[in-house]
Parts: C-alpha cells; structure tokens; sequence
C-alpha cells in the first residue's frame, strides 16, 4: 500500500515533517481522540462485560502483531505462534511462583513487571530456535516446521514436563495478590484492561517504529524479493531470525499479559487452533498492515461476542444450539475467511486506507 | 579491506582468474579471465546464453565458480555471501526488474542505503534519538543526490509495481546507486526500454561514471551495440562460456570471430544511430 495522500492544500516543508507520524492536525486530533476513547473512554464508560471483551480484542491483537510481522512483512508463513504465547505465559507464570524473589521486590511489586519482559526475551529465543529453518526452507515447508513448534512446545514440553514442576496438576493458578505491578494489584476487569492498553500501545509503537527504520525495510525487502535483498547487502538469515525474536517477544509480551487475565493457566489455553485464529485475524484484517492486526482483532472477538448473543436467546428454542456452540464459532470464523479472502483479499485495513483517501481528496477526487 | 586505501584510476579493481563455472554437464563459464580497471565502463557481450548473467551473478555472489578466483582490490572475495561483498562497496541491478513490488520508490531507494545504517532493533523501535538523525541524513542523501540526479522527484511515494517498465529499471539503479558502490553490475539496463529512455539510461550510467561526485566503475552487459561502443572504455566478449577478446570497441568491432560469432556480417551495431 503506498502512503495516504495528502489532502489539498497540505505541504510538508522539511524532512521530518514529511517522515513523522500525525502529519496533519487534521490526524493528530484523530488519534489524540482515539487515545483518549482507549484510555479514558472504554474503562471509565463501558460496562464491564465490553472491558472484557474490549481486554480480549487487545489480547488477540498482541499475538497477531507478532504474526502480522512474521507472514505480513517477513513473509515468512507461521502456524505455530500459540506456542510462543504459551512460553510467554508459562514463563511469567513460573517465575512468579517458583522464583525465589527478593522480599522487598515483591513488596514494591516488581516481580510480575519483570516477569513480562523476561517472557518475552524467552518467547523471542524459543521462537528464534523455531525460525532457524527458515535459514534454508520457504513457503509451506516452513508453515510446517512452525506447526512443530507448536506440537513440541505444547503438547509435548509444557503438557509432560513443565506442568508437573511444582505438583500442583495440569493447572497452575495465581494466588490472588501475586499479579502486581508497583501498587497496583491486577483484580478487576479495569485493571487489566489498562495493563493490556499500556502493553498493546508500547507494541504497537515498537512495532511502527521498526518499520520505518532500517529493520523493517530489510524484513520488507525480505518478503518482496530475497535474492535483490541479499544483493544489496542485507543478512537475509540474520534478519528472518531478528523476526523470529521480535515476533516471538511481542508474543512472550501477550503470553505474560493473558496470566493477568485469567489467573490460571494450561497447556489448554495455546491450542493449536489458537495459532489458526491468529492467521485468520490478519487474513480479515488485511496482510501487510499494523492497522490489519486490529482490525482484524476487533472484527474477529466482536463477530464472535455478537454470535454468543445470538445464540443464548435463541437457545431457548433450540437447546441443542447451547451445545453446539463451539462448532458453530469454528463456522464462523472459517466462512468469514473465506468471505474475505474472495470478497476483500486486501482485507478490512484497505478499506480504511481507501476511505481515508477518500476524504483526504474529496471534493476532487481526481 | 586489504589493501587499504582508495584505489588510484586506472588500478585493477576487480580480476576474474580463470573462472570456471559448470551447472551439472552444461559449462557456462569455462576459463574466464576479465580484468576491470577503476573508473572504466567494461562491457560483456556475447550472444544469448553466452554466460554473461552467470558471470554477473559470479562475481556479485549469487554463484559459486567451481574453480578459479574473483578478486576484488586484490582481495580473494570467492568465499564471501553476496552481502558481505555488498559491504565491500560492490552493486548491481537486474536483468529481469528485481525490486521490492510491494514498498514505495522512496522505500526501495532507501533499502539500497542498507548498509550504511546503524539502527539496530532496540534503536529502531524507540526511533527518537539516533534513528531519526540517520533517517533524516539517509533522506536527505536520497533526495539531493540521487532523486535529483535520475529524476524521480514525481513518483517518489508511488508503488513500484505500479510504474511503467522504464521507471522501474531507472528505480532500479537509483537503489544500486543509494549503496554508494565502487562498482557497479549494471545486467541489461537497457533491455526493453524505447529510443527516449534508452538515452536517458545512457546519460545517466555516463553521470554516475564520469561525475566527480560519483566516479563509480561500471561492468555493463548490454545488447544494444549502439550504446555499448559509444559508452565503453573496454570491451569483453563471450561466446558459449569462452572467452573471445577483450579490448576497446574499435578492435572488438574489427575481430573478425566476433562478427562471426555475435555481431554478424552486417553492420548491426550502427542502426541505432
């Protein structure tokens, strides 16, 4: 996608201004509101059961960021990004119980603080690990060193092994009060709504700012054509693994953040569906696009939310409809993809650029 | 660097020592030896499937020779991956147009300056600072000296895939240039281009050749006769893997083998003037 046009009349008169972000006061305004809707809005005016979902779409966005930067810019076809959500969390999880931590970090509740970014610095060498094939593979023969990472990582390392350390079951939980960060106790649907505002806006900014920079433009150049890449001097292995890490950090990120929200954790959460999930959000939500990923995370949590309304009214005629449930949300989402991938191949972030070019060229749109 | 120090005119910036370079039983190179002087245009002619795209890719890195050196000022670059001889200061453009289809022109210009950037992950994702400084002196390069020189200023944040053909190989050098190479693989730039971009291609590899700002060595494989004898100091020709001559245009258009085996008894060359 090229950038957005400018509205007529708008001229950048010096480089920065022409490479910032909120080129307008026209978008600055825009996005002041957005943050403010984020930050302000949703916690303080929605009812708590929409914090929820609004916490969920925030979730799903981290993990498709990740995914987003690996298919959508790198190029590099992954089918096994819940296994890096899952060592994330595991993470987190296992430092914050086994770990022997110092009184007075606990006290000043740095533990899970700390736990995330090591999370993430983990999830990111796991799936550095996983991404050393792409060295030599390509297309569906990675998609299938990537569902390894998966099998191996969750069925077989945290499902036989990890989950035993400490006796406690296939389940870990989180006493209540251990998910602290400084004063402020994770607890109420608010809290960890704010904690997941905070880390997807970091991300998200992380992840922008890396593309307009030298990385990114290496991962770019990556996807649209390795062999002109490696003649300009780009490590192309160097730089498909640089993916792997900050992808699998950012899925580390979302794996330590998910422990907020549920409290307890198993292998169960990081199905190998969740990863399909993942895919499927950036499809809908348009390839190649940071906007895709949320977009797609919105449209995917909110069409499924809707979906469960729908069904429970319903259910009072048709009981079985409670009961099928499960496959009913796997229709879905399977004939939204297909939807989209015939109707809008360029999914929903197309359509945002497209009416955002609009407007910027309306009443000429010549 | 070996050697150390820049190269004077006239020295050998790059040797081929009998290069030989066979894909199972077909021998594309077999016993190649070219000498490139700096600050030379050296052109490689040949008829198709002469090997001159296999001796591109030889000495860019792209394939291995089975046998015999590449040396690059003197240094033994065999080894080295096509990035790392990319570091060196070596580029090239494409015969077939191998840009990056989904980024902006400026965005493929800009990866060209790959490596002469230092942002690393950490850097690059807080961008304030020292990342914002190189971007903007990147930029600043890429408009001043190499937007203005090739005249791109109107397409600069279109798609690439979008552009005419013409436009895309002029973007296409504009991106071997942004590396700020010492030499330069220049495979076909010519080829499908009409009379009026043909001339501004021409002018444009005779800039960066002759400019005092750039003086970069091209090695040009080219099939327009027309321009090759008008722009080359040197002249190596190739027939089947073997090397025929190597010498200035006048004596290569004389040699009686090389009309036999490329130019043809008719007076080709001179029906584009």
């Amino acid at each position: 996608m090229s950038s957005v046009w400018l509205p007529c009349g708008d001229y950048h008169e010096n480089y920065l201004k022409d490479q910032g972000w909120w080129q307008s006061s026209f978008i600055k305004v825009k996005m002041i509101l957005l943050l403010a809707v984020v930050f302000l809005g949703i916690p303080f005016l929605a009812p708590e059961y929409w914090i929820g979902v609004a916490t969920m779409v925030g979730y799903t966005s981290m993990g498709a960021l990740g995914v987003q930067l690996l298919i959508g810019y790198t190029g590099l076809v992954t089918l096994g990004h819940a296994a890096f959500i899952a060592v994330g969390a595991y993470t987190s999880t296992m430092m914050i119980l086994q770990f022997p931590w110092p009184q007075f970090m606990v006290d000043l509740g740095l533990a899970y603080p700390v736990s995330i970014l090591v999370a993430g610095i983990v999830a990111g060498l796991w799936s550095v690990l996983f991404g050393l094939p792409s060295a030599k593979v390509k297309g569906f023969y990675l998609i299938l060193t990537t569902m390894a990472a998966q099998f191996i990582t969750v069925d077989f390392i945290l499902t036989q092994y990890v989950s035993q350390i400490g006796g406690r079951g296939q389940a870990f939980s989180l006493p209540p009060g251990t998910i602290k960060i400084g004063p402020f106790v994770m607890e109420t649907e608010r809290e960890i709504y704010f904690l997941m505002a905070v880390l997807l806006t970091l991300i998200v900014i992380g992840l922008a700012n890396l593309l307009r920079s030298k990385p990114g433009r290496a991962w770019v150049a990556i996807r649209d054509n390795d062999i002109a890449a490696e003649a300009l001097g780009i490590n192309i292995v160097w730089y498909k693994l640089l993916a792997f890490f900050v992808a699998g950090f950012t899925a580390g990120i979302a794996g330590a953040f998910w422990v907020s929200n549920t409290a307890a954790l198993s292998p169960e959460h990081f199905p190998f569906f969740l990863s399909l999930w993942l895919v499927g959000v950036i499809l809908i939500g348009g390839v190649g696009s940071i906007h895709g990923a949320i977009f797609g995370s919105i449209f995917m949590v909110v069409i499924m939310e809707l979906l469960q309304m729908a069904v429970i009214p319903l259910a009072a005629y048709y009981p079985k409809l409670l009961v099928d449930f499960a496959y009913i949300k796997d229709a879905a989402f399977g004939l939204a993809i297909a939807g989209f991938v015939i109707y809008e191949p360029n999914g929903l972030a197309y359509r945002w650029w497209q009416i955002k070019n609009y407007f910027n060229l309306w009443p000429f749109s010549y | 660097m070996v050697q150390g120090g820049a190269l004077k005119e006239g020295d050998t910036i790059l040797e081929l020592v009998d290069v030989h370079m066979h894909f199972g039983k077909v021998a594309a190179l077999s016993g190649v030896s070219l000498e490139v002087k700096k600050g030379e245009i050296h052109s490689i002619i040949g008829p198709n499937g002469a090997g001159k795209t296999v001796m591109m890719n030889c000495i860019n890195g792209l394939y291995r020779p089975q046998k015999g050196d590449i040396l690059y000022k003197g240094q033994r670059i065999n080894e080295l991956k096509p990035y790392q001889r990319a570091e060196l200061g070596l580029s090239r453009t494409f015969q077939k147009i191998e840009l990056f289809g989904g980024m902006t022109v400026l965005d493929n210009i800009r990866l060209g300056r790959h490596i002469q950037l230092r942002s690393g992950i950490v850097s690059g994702s807080i961008y304030v600072g020292k990342t914002r400084k190189e971007e903007l002196e990147c930029r600043k390069f890429l408009e001043e000296e190499i937007i203005d020189l090739l005249e791109i200023e109107d397409i600069r944040d279109k798609t690439v895939h979008m552009l005419p053909y013409g436009l895309q190989k002029r973007v296409e050098l504009g991106r071997a240039l942004a590396l700020q190479p010492e030499l330069l693989l220049l495979d076909e730039p010519l080829a499908g281009l009409n009379l009026e971009e043909v001339e501004d291609m021409a002018r444009f590899i005779l800039d960066i050749n002759e400019e005092e700002r750039w003086r970069v060595t091209c090695i040009l494989v080219e099939h327009d006769m027309g321009v090759v004898m008008d722009i080359s100091n040197r002249v190596f020709v190739l027939n089947f893997g073997n090397p025929i001559m190597d010498g200035p245009p006048a004596e290569v258009q004389k040699n009686p083998e090389v009309v036999k085996a490329y130019l043809g008894e008719e007076d080709l060359y001179s029906t584009r003037r």
